[in-house]
């Protein structure tokens, strides 16, 4: 045998052990349905990057991490298979996304979906799955109808708006418990649109189910040039805790409001948006000093989620960002997906879907601050109960649940 | 209600009223002289804002010194807005009203959509200034300085204004915008006066953005939502009128912090708008104009 014979023969030897373990191991294809071009792009290419690095997480060999398929090498339950994610534009259209989403189960061969950012195109993408009976499982679509239409191929990993809110009056419950100082009132402050209507309605909901009385209950109109009547109103009602759902240039534009009239409420308690943007911290600087806001996601929460760190350089290393709110609930969505397909043991839709609904990971197994992912018959996982964080020094730190806090929270109402 | 709380409600009416009154100056000064609207107003105001959060966070400058460099800086975009372009849309033959809406309209947007290229969508903020989140606590009515500040430029610019139409140019302004056919016989060169009069409302606007960027956040759409006002306070207050914006402007804050403190604030645009078209019914011209 000469050179070129070796060398053709390898070649030929090495072609088939290849495609013999391919045969072994099929990769999984799943459809990934995010805005990747217009208005929603940033988010969406944000998103992107986080799948991509839970993949790598589950295909890769690295030492283990300590979350759900955190050991890498592929899917152990199919012989070490691949996830081969296949991504598609929805341009942020829900009919878009209704027809990628179709696209990627007939052409590409998707066995589940996996999406999408706003609530309107996870509720189109999520009627072409259960026609085609294969697993949704919505990331970060918050819209709380979505699980409520009797779907059977419907998955959502993390919480809806209603979760957030009750998690809000929970954690005055819970404080106002430990410091003897409960709060007795609140102030609604809400702009006019979907996200501030909806937002207030639960709350308004909540507080009369805590016998809190709502002292002020303002609409204001979003993006207004001055909001000094509105912020002499909330003066004027001085609630115990302000609850704003606002977003960004509104929340900076009424803490320096309340500010020039010489008014800080006692504790201001938002529904995330605006509050949550890097830009309001630039933005309300000193003033945003001990504001508190809900959120999914602890980054400070290493002690008792110690995946969390090394997740985040990986994705820092990706995409040269930290992991926030949306791109976590993101990697988190992909993996528990991943854990199903591997129990199963096989990559038929319906072993799929039985297996995430026997789906039980305990919270140190993820690398969100939730109790779990334990899918209840709607299709919502039960146990992803949000974080509450407190500015200090111009940093978000997380102050409840109380196991979870890195800071003991600063509450000044009944002082 | 308190006495205190209807007190502050029209503190901050008045304040915010003559912000409005100097942003709708300088739109009204280019549209009595020449009859065209600057729908790229509000974005001059923004790139006024960006200027000074790039001075200042380069230099730390404060705003209220940046006053004369941005307020000149302004005065020469408005000089070449002019001579780039609206001069060329005013010389075409046919459609002459169209071309200089979309002229315009298309500079917006240009603005606007470069501003986020250069400057990202993020919202900005000038902060530590000598003024900012300070106020003057007048027995539990409360003054918030840098808002005085910008009212009191404000007053001065309106002074200023009234200052230059008593002058030379002030009456080739006024001579040109009565007949401008007529002027170019005696001699005046009108394409000068209009440069000049987009210059004087560039830099308005301009001063009316270094003031807002002491308390304000920045951000590219900022301009939008003071230009909707500044068109509805030049006809209200009259076209071409300079006392009419004044108080047009102040009118249109109270008008504004009323509605938001008696009714709904979500609603304060409607009240705005309520007393424009009860106006404009019984008086088209606006309250103090010529026309």
């Amino acid at each position: 045998m000469d050179r070129r014979q070796f060398i053709v023969g390898a070649g030929a030897l090495a072609g088939v052990a290849g495609s013999r373990a391919a045969q072994a191991a099929d990769p999984v294809v799943i459809g990934v349905v995010y805005p990747l071009t217009g208005n929603g792009a940033a988010v969406g290419l944000d998103a992107k990057a986080a799948y991509e690095v839970a993949a790598n997480i589950i295909n890769n060999t690295h030492a283990p991490i300590g979350v759900a398929m955190g050991q890498g090498g592929g899917l152990s339950g199919l012989g070490g298979a691949r996830i081969n994610l296949v991504f598609a534009d929805s341009q942020n259209d829900p009919q878009k996304a209704r027809a990628e989403a179709e696209r990627l189960i007939t052409q590409e061969k998707a066995v589940a979906i996996v999406g999408s950012y706003t609530s309107a195109t996870g509720a189109t993408i999520s009627q072409v799955t259960e026609r085609y009976e294969v697993p949704y499982v919505s990331a970060d679509n918050s819209s709380p109808s979505l699980n409520q239409r009797g779907l059977k191929w419907f998955f959502r990993t993390g919480p809806h708006d209603e979760m957030f809110t009750k998690g809000m009056f929970d954690f005055l419950a819970d404080i106002g418990k430990k410091t003897g100082r409960p709060a007795k009132t609140v102030a609604l402050f809400y702009e006019d649109s979907i996200f501030g209507t909806d937002s207030s309605n639960v709350q308004r909901k909540l507080a009369a189910a805590a016998g809190m009385q709502v002292v002020a209950d303002i609409r204001y109109r979003a993006s207004s040039p001055s909001l000094s009547t509105e912020a002499q109103k909330l003066k004027a009602a001085n609630a115990d805790v302000l609850l704003p759902s606002s977003y960004t240039s509104d929340a900076i534009l009424i803490l320096k409001a309340m500010n020039e009239i010489g008014y800080k409420p006692k504790a201001i308690l938002a529904q995330a948006a605006g509050f949550q943007e890097s830009a309001f911290m630039q933005g309300a600087g000193a003033l945003a000093e001990g504001a508190m806001s809900r959120s999914s996601f602890a980054g400070d929460a290493e002690k008792l989620r110690p995946a969390v760190p090394i997740v985040n350089a990986l994705y820092k290393a990706h995409n040269n960002k930290d992991m926030n709110d949306n791109t976590s609930r993101e990697i988190t969505a992909l993996l528990v997906l991943a854990d199903a397909i591997n129990r199963a043991g096989s990559a038929k839709p319906e072993e799929i879907r039985k297996a995430l609904v026997a789906t039980n990971i305990p919270g140190s197994q993820t690398i969100m601050p939730w109790a779990g992912v334990k899918f209840d018959e709607t299709g919502q996982n039960t146990l992803c109960n949000p974080v509450i964080q407190q500015v200090f020094d111009g940093v978000y730190k997380t102050v409840w649940p109380f196991d979870l806090a890195a800071k003991e929270a600063v509450w000044n109402v009944g002082k | 209600m308190t006495l205190e709380t209807v007190m502050q409600v029209a503190l901050g009416g008045l304040l915010m009223g003559l912000i409005y009154a100097l942003v709708a100056a300088g739109l009204s000064l280019i549209f009595g002289l020449m009859d065209v609207v600057n729908f790229a107003h509000g974005e001059m105001m923004m790139l006024a804002m960006y200027a000074v959060f790039v001075i200042w966070s380069m230099t730390g400058l404060d705003p209220l010194l940046q006053l004369p460099i941005v307020a000149a800086v302004l005065f020469g975009l408005g000089v070449a807005v002019y001579r780039g372009m609206i001069g060329r849309a005013l010389s075409v033959q046919f459609n002459r009203g169209m071309v200089q809406i979309f002229v315009t309209f298309g500079l917006a947007i240009f603005i606007r959509g470069a501003a986020q290229f250069v400057w990202g969508g993020e919202f900005r903020a000038v902060t530590n200034t000598w003024l900012s989140d300070r106020s003057l606590n007048m027995g539990g009515v409360y003054l918030p300085l840098p808002q005085l500040a910008a009212s009191l430029v404000c007053l001065a610019a309106f002074a200023g204004l009234l200052a230059i139409s008593r002058t030379e140019f002030g009456k080739a302004l006024e001579a040109t915008r009565e007949d401008r056919e007529a002027v170019a016989l005696l001699g005046i060169d009108r394409d000068h006066i209009f440069a000049m009069g987009w210059g004087l409302g560039a830099g308005a606007v301009g001063i009316a953005g270094v003031m807002l960027a002491g308390f304000y956040y920045v951000g590219p759409n900022v301009g939008a939502s003071f230009a909707l006002i500044a068109y509805v306070t030049v006809a209200l207050g009259g076209f071409g009128s300079m006392t009419g914006a004044l108080v047009a402007g102040v009118l249109i804050g109270e008008i504004e912090a009323i509605t938001a403190a008696v009714l709904e604030p979500s609603l304060k645009q409607i009240g705005v708008f309520a007393v424009y078209l009860a106006v404009l019914l019984f008086r088209p011209r606006g309250l103090f104009g010529k026309l």
